[in-house]
């Protein structure tokens, strides 16, 4: 009982600690270059919370952090490291992006889900060759994946640059020079932005905002993924190879299958993170196209704690400091770069403090086990 | 001539897959992966330069060492003191070297990208060879580290296979429990191995700067760290097949720049051969590849 009420508050703590500890250490950073961190977290909250466009950047800026975050946690959840969320969802978006500008005519109500299911097919794709070289030869994923995105980032530039390039670019007065992307998707292809909506609750956002539908898809795909982990018997599954794959294989579950099921899943929702880009602000991909979702990922699930609705708790939270650092690049001329210090210095500190509160907890066990059983002795000796 | 240049731009491409490597071979047989390693680069990259620019090359490499030692300082305190997972930690030290870059660049260069040109070391031209109108672009005008990462090889071959430190090293990778239960100091041990990696992938990333470039430029480590991992790997954790493996990426690299106007294989594969290579050893297509046996595995005392 004890243990249980301990975890919760640990759970609930540890990120909390791990946040103020990460700005503490970037305090230190920013008064070495002469800066004054008050004025800097200060000017972080002013600058992204004062307007409503800019709350609604927030949650733009969310949007891919959470598909990403539940990418990754879904790895970590069976005990695998998904470091290939990156590559996973570049090419989902390149397949999202294919299905877009190739197929045409179609109404937007079969198109876009077509692409968006492409996105997901995609990701899935590029996570099958890691688990397949793990389940069949035993190869680490770790490895695999960091070699795949790799891949993917050549492969990408070759398709993007050589295949399937846009050749009927219209140059202004036909100066510079054609930019390497793909064709235009048309609009039948583009996710809708979040404005009608809100409009009817009389929010109105001005047009620089790209807020769209992909949030409240990647809210509901959280709720999806916390009903799958807890409310059905593959996730119970999954929960039970990544807690102890020899202890879940002794119970008759083949953590193979589980790892392999798991595994796509995670690739297909990472097939995703890209699309909210994809399908709204940018309209086609080019070699300029977002990256480093797939790391961000990592971070927003460790502070997450690899729970769904953490996850969404914790890609606001990036979504906000990404914001503020436009804020202080801008205002006080603070290099923007502070807040990829801060995240660093959270992952760290997380894992870190996870670390040291499990610890603590299991010598606590240990003390209580021993008291228990020495209670025991003495009233056998009675 | 063409064969000559081909092979000299490859050795000089290798040099710091070569290096970090090294470092790689050194912290993986004492049982810590270190995916920071490109991090590391990253970090010996800017204040390599950084050191070049005001103080010159020697303080620049110095610089560059300590910046490596230090993030490797820190990835050993979280791995080897805390425990924590190895691969977190060093996703962490990759995107904290990478952000801290971005922000001393700008703080102290005003351009968050690039730093002014800096300062190499004084190039060598080999006695004898250096006369030799075909050895010519292999043998003069060499920068000293290539030398020094090529003398490094039977070096780190003999420290690791030869000598008392080698061999508590190797031991602690294999079976920290046994090695402690001989009176190894485990943790000292993997600290020596991390900080190790971490300086020799300093000195790569200073390589690149001073003498590759002359400048720093943000990414121009473009992601070798985790190619030298790759040539560890590929080189089965011993430090010469490390040098081959390098070779090898080195030579692929430096043939992605030359079939550009070639044009019958698009570069971008080329470019892939490093990693696929990679994936194709260990799923054991090429040839099989053995870890050390307790690599990975965070050492506890009191644990079975």
């Amino acid at each position: 009982m004890k243990r249980k009420y301990l975890i919760t508050v640990m759970r609930i703590l540890a990120p909390v600690l791990a946040i103020v500890l990460s700005a503490f250490i970037s305090s230190i950073v920013i008064l070495a270059i002469g800066k004054s961190p008050w004025q800097v977290f200060y000017t972080i909250f002013r600058f992204s919370l004062s307007r409503l466009d800019s709350v609604a950047i927030i949650l733009y800026n969310a949007t891919p952090l959470i598909f990403s975050g539940l990418a990754v946690s879904l790895g970590f959840r069976m005990g695998l490291f998904n470091i290939g969320v990156e590559g996973q969802y570049l090419i989902g978006a390149f397949f999202a992006a294919l299905a877009g500008f190739t197929l045409k005519g179609l109404p937007a109500v079969i198109h876009l889900p077509l692409v968006i299911l492409c996105g997901a097919l995609g990701g899935m794709l590029w996570s099958f060759i890691p688990i397949y070289l793990k389940v069949k030869r035993g190869v680490h994923e770790v490895i695999s994946t960091i070699m795949l995105n790799y891949i993917s980032y050549s492969l990408i530039h070759y398709l993007i640059a050589d295949v399937f390039m846009d050749r009927t670019q219209k140059l202004l007065d036909g100066l510079g020079s054609m930019l390497a992307r793909t064709p235009k998707l048309p609009p039948s292809a583009l996710m809708p932005k979040l404005h009608g909506l809100l409009g009817l609750f009389g929010i109105e956002l001005p047009r620089h905002v790209y807020l769209n539908w992909f949030f409240p898809l990647g809210l509901l795909m959280a709720g999806l993924t916390y009903y799958l982990l807890m409310y059905t018997p593959f996730g119970f599954e999954l929960r039970a190879v990544g807690q102890n794959q020899e202890a879940a294989r002794t119970a008759g579950i083949k953590p193979e299958r589980v790892y392999m099921v798991g595994f796509l899943l995670s690739g297909a929702v990472a097939g995703l993170v890209g699309l909210s880009d994809l399908l709204s602000y940018f309209g086609y991909m080019d070699l300029d196209f977002p990256r480093n979702y797939g790391f961000d990922g990592i971070a927003v699930a460790l502070i997450g704690q690899n729970n769904p609705f953490g996850i969404i708790v914790s890609a606001m939270l990036f979504g906000f400091l990404k914001r503020g650092a436009e804020g202080i690049q801008t205002l006080l001329n603070v290099p923007m770069d502070t807040i990829v210090i801060l995240q660093a210095v959270m992952i760290m500190s997380i894992v870190v403090i996870t670390k040291v509160m499990n610890d603590y907890i299991k010598r606590l066990e240990k003390k209580e086990d021993v008291r228990v059983c020495s209670s025991q002795n003495s009233s056998l000796q009675v | 001539m063409f064969l000559s240049e081909l092979l000299a731009s490859s050795l000089r491409m290798a040099v710091p897959i070569l290096l970090t490597a090294l470092g790689a071979v050194f912290t993986e047989r004492a049982g810590v992966v270190n995916i920071g390693l490109e991090g590391m680069m990253i970090v010996g990259s800017f204040w390599g330069a950084l050191g070049s620019y005001y103080y010159g090359p020697y303080f620049g490499l110095l610089l560059a060492m300590a910046a490596g030692m230090f993030l490797a300082l820190i990835h050993a305190v979280n791995t080897v003191t805390f425990r924590v997972d190895q691969i977190v930690s060093g996703v962490a030290i990759n995107i904290l070297a990478y952000g801290s870059c971005r922000f001393l660049s700008q703080a102290i260069f005003k351009m968050a990208t690039t730093s002014p040109h800096v300062a190499g070391l004084p190039k060598i031209d080999i006695p004898v060879l250096a006369g030799i109108e075909f050895l010519k672009p292999l043998v003069s005008g060499v920068s000293p580290i290539i030398i020094l990462a090529l003398l490094l090889v039977p070096l780190t071959r003999f420290v690791i296979n030869r000598t008392v430190f080698g061999l508590r090293l190797r031991s602690v990778g294999e079976n920290p429990l046994a090695a402690d239960t001989l009176g190894i100091n485990v943790f000292r041990m993997k600290y020596a191995g991390v900080l190790l990696s971490g300086m020799l992938a300093g000195l790569s990333g200073a390589y690149l700067a001073l003498e590759h470039t002359g400048m720093y430029v943000e990414g121009m480590t473009q992601g070798q760290g985790f190619i030298a991992l790759a040539a560890m790997i590929f080189g089965n954790w011993e430090p010469a097949g490390a040098l081959w493996a390098a070779l090898l990426f080195g030579f692929s690299e430096a043939l992605s720049f030359r079939v550009v106007e070639g044009g019958a294989i698009p570069y971008q594969f080329i470019k892939m051969i490093p990693y696929v290579l990679t994936l194709a050893v260990l799923a054991g297509v090429v040839r099989k590849s053995t870890p050390p046996a307790a690599d990975g595995i965070p050492y506890e005392r009191g644990m079975k």
